[in-house]
């Protein structure tokens, strides 16, 4: 060799560790380093685990702090508030990891024909899920231990609190492990994939809004939380069992806190033995089936042929004559429907925008304001008018990005029309669909249907506010590496719309209680057209730069 | 050292491999031949442990593939198609990992991970500081032959290990292979790079459609079928006879 040679890391004395050890740090490494690496030319060394996982660990403490709200509520309403969250957060990110860690295709390339077992496998993988869940949890509950014993003087709750909060983790886990055991065991190697990318989207959107929404109630209703007076549906979530817990050995020692205590213990032994011992052997079989590279059966692909048929009647024909818009409006569609690592993307990332409305129009629904819209309507819609903008965002980024290439190799001279054609995609499949939800959910809150004009200021913005990522040169899909998605840059970016959506909700409000409301809507038309009109000038000049 | 007897793979309706037979004696470098979707990987896969056969059996250095799969798994190297690593580690990272499944001790693991880095022309800043995923497709490629001589099995599975390896790499490994041959160690080298095979490997055994077609010496099998060349004879026995008329033909479209 002609290079100089730096002498390799120093090792310890001789050591063999047991290919079990070797394999749970080899899963914890990749757990914590992520599969991010993918392609991307990253140069120098990688990132410490200890330093991600500390940053992990930090994130959580910060987000415990929440906790510091339920100084003076009851044992069992700290209880409920710290288990939930626990709960809503360990869940979403045991059902984001877990899918990858468990079933991953090129791992079974790598390990399987090497002296290992698939027990061996599995059990190291389970190891390293709950280890992780439970520093995790550890974490988020920290902040929680120290107000429950200061604000009762209560020594018993941090050492009850961490049992349960112990046992939740494990629940958390052995849940989502039986769930993919089960798929694999009843619905097989075919449709796996498809459920796993379901499950894990309905799960991490599901925690995301229950994340935001769940600590508003219980800080609304922790006075009257009491065991012995919750409704009954409140005893059949488990936070509620491992909340039970804490207020039976910690707090008011109910029979009520004793029976949900009995069903926490009992749930989780039951579901860890069902998964972790009862369908071990399915997991050797969905191993191995992973690397069957021959499929019994052509898969019929219906959003294919529904998609097809989309774009060739009107309106989308006439709004996709372009042949480039068109194609990249049929892959940033097929994307949004099949590509779990788009979906577990922009679907949680998509949610929290219904999440400001729902707070919003809750408080106009709290407070019984019914003629008066104050600022939930306007502030739902242009809110909405944003959806673009998020999805765009968030659709820039794919695992596989290299294969953008062909846009630049393609004979077109800039994004412009992959632009356009992602943003219709966007508008079809994520902003109309919303649009009526929220649409639903104001005349269900605020039984007003004439009030739905007021949506009028989103809708006219949301065009305006669509054509900002081909403007600032994210808007062709797919086209750049998922870790530059942690730019700093880009929230800068979100929160100066925000501000503009804010300040333009506040006028629309105020218009239309001062009798204006009219005028602004016409007037916001006339900028919005020209200020449209000027955007889409500026797209069609833009070429494509170096960093594109 | 290999010996398959009637061993199948059935995926549903479909059969991948179809009662397959033959040996495979100590020192040989057998070329294992087939079109697209003819059964070679997944007849590799069962031979590694990677994937249960629904039918016949396998011993590989006297171990059979069902009841001691460990035992087989310990005796053999295997360089898969796809080339799969794991990404986030680096490259020693991983070397060391491999080796620590096989229960080779760290230092001897690390004295034999330098051997192959002098070997590939690797650096060792490389090795240690860049992750996998930032490695050319050629350098993961000699990461992953590494991977799979580590624990120097007596029996290696190349599944197109040439994939990526530039011209030098290229020689050097088809050198390696011939004299880890001489050595003893039973080489089975899946292809479709079939120049090389004639050139590198004692024996061919082609398949197509899960069934043998041809086991046999590469000259020896040309010269009985007057095929000149053991690529004429593979396109001859797989139906690809008519290809250059057709690749003609498809051509003339091409017109303006």
């Amino acid at each position: 060799m002609s290079e100089s040679e730096p002498s390799l890391p120093p090792i310890l004395p001789e050591l063999v560790p047991a290919p079990e050890r070797t394999l749970r740090r080899l899963f914890l490494t990749l757990f914590l380093r992520g599969r991010g690496a993918r392609g991307l030319n990253k140069q120098g060394a990688p990132k410490s685990v200890g330093q991600k996982l500390a940053l992990s660990l930090l994130l959580y403490l910060l987000f415990g702090c929440m906790a510091l709200f339920f100084l003076h509520q009851p044992v069992f309403a700290l209880a409920v508030y710290l288990h939930a969250m626990t709960f809503v957060f360990l869940g979403m990110f045991v059902a984001s990891s877990a899918g990858e860690v468990l079933f991953n295709k090129e791992e079974s390339d790598i390990l399987l024909h090497r002296p290992v077992t698939p027990q061996a496998m599995l059990w190291a993988k389970i190891r390293v899920l709950v280890e992780v869940s439970l520093w995790l949890a550890g974490a988020f509950n920290l902040v929680g231990l120290f107000v429950g014993f200061g604000s009762a003087g209560n020594w018993r709750f941090p050492i009850v609190h961490l049992f349960s909060t112990a046992l939740e983790a494990l629940f958390c886990t052995g849940c989502v492990v039986l769930v993919y055991q089960l798929c694999l065991r009843w619905f097989g190697r075919e449709r796996l994939e498809g459920l796993m990318t379901i499950a894990q989207v309905i799960v991490s959107v599901t925690a995301v809004l229950a994340g935001q929404i769940l600590p508003q109630i219980v800080l609304r209703m922790g006075h009257v939380l009491n065991v012995s007076e919750v409704s009954w549906w409140f005893n059949l979530l488990p936070p509620a069992w491992f909340a039970g817990f804490d207020d039976a050995f910690s707090g008011s020692a109910l029979l009520g806190s004793w029976v949900l205590a009995a069903l926490a213990v009992g749930v989780t032994a039951l579901v860890l033995w069902v998964a972790f011992m009862k369908l071990a052997r399915d997991y050797e079989t969905g191993l191995q089936a992973l690397n069957e590279t021959v499929s019994t059966r052509v898969r019929k692909r219906n959003h294919r042929r529904w998609l097809d048929w989309l774009v060739n009647v009107p309106p989308l024909s006439w709004w996709l004559r372009d042949p480039v818009a068109r194609a990249s409006f049929l892959l940033t569609a097929a994307y949004l429907i099949r590509d779990r690592d788009v979906k577990l993307r922009v679907y949680p990332g998509i949610a929290p925008v219904l999440i400001l409305p729902f707070i919003f129009l809750l408080q106009n629904h709290h407070h019984g304001v019914s003629d008066a819209p104050g600022f939930g309507v306007p502030f739902s819609g242009i809110y909405l008018g944003m959806v673009p903008l998020f999805g765009l965002q968030l659709l820039q980024y794919s695992q596989q990005w290299q294969a953008s290439d062909i846009f630049r190799v393609a004979p077109i001279s800039g994004p412009a029309q992959l632009s356009h054609g992602a943003r219709r995609a966007v508008l079809c499949l994520l902003a109309v669909p919303l649009l009526l939800l929220v649409g639903l959910m104001v005349w269900l809150m605020v039984g007003n249907l004439s009030q739905l004009v007021l949506f009028l200021p989103g809708l006219i913005s949301l065009p305006v506010f669509a054509l900002i990522p081909a403007l600032g040169g994210y808007g062709v899909p797919l086209s750049r590496p998922t870790d530059a998605a942690k730019s700093a840059s880009r929230g800068l970016n979100m929160m100066l719309v925000m501000v503009v959506a804010f300040g333009l909700a506040q006028l629309a409000s105020i218009s239309w209680s001062q009798g204006w409301f009219g005028w602004l809507i016409l007037s916001e038309t006339v900028v919005a057209v020209g200020v449209y009109s000027i955007l889409r000038l500026a797209v069609a000049r833009k070429r494509w730069t170096a960093d594109e | 050292m290999i010996i398959l007897d009637q061993l199948t793979k059935r995926f549903g309706a479909q059969t991948a491999v179809d009662s397959l037979s033959f040996e495979v004696p100590a020192g040989q470098i057998v070329g294992f031949l087939g079109p697209n979707g003819a059964g070679k990987s997944t007849t590799l896969k069962m031979l590694t442990g990677m994937i249960e056969p629904s039918g016949g059996r396998a011993t590989v250095c006297g171990h059979d593939l069902q009841r001691e799969p460990i035992e087989v798994k310990r005796n053999v190297g295997f360089v898969p198609e796809s080339g799969a690593v794991f990404e986030s580690l680096t490259g020693l990272e991983y070397l060391e990992m491999v080796a620590a499944l096989y229960r080779i001790p760290q230092n001897a693991a690390r004295a034999r991970i330098k051997q192959f880095i002098a070997f590939f022309d690797l650096s060792f800043e490389t090795l240690t500081d860049k992750l996998l995923g930032a490695y050319s497709k050629g350098m993961r490629r000699k990461v992953v032959i590494t991977s799979a001589l580590l624990h120097n099995p007596p029996v290696v599975f190349f599944d197109e290990p040439l994939d990526g390896l530039d011209a030098n790499a290229a020689v050097g490994f088809k050198a390696l292979i011939q004299t880890l041959a001489r050595e003893g160690k039973t080489i089975v080298y899946s292809s479709h790079i079939l120049d090389v095979v004639e050139r590198v490997c004692h024996r061919v055994i082609i398949i197509d459609k899960g069934k043998l077609l041809l086991d046999g010496k590469p000259d020896e099998l040309v010269a009985a079928h007057q095929a000149g060349t053991l690529e004429k004879l593979f396109t001859q026995l797989t139906g690809g006879a008519e290809l250059e008329r057709r690749a003609e033909d498809f051509a003339r479209t091409f017109r303006p």
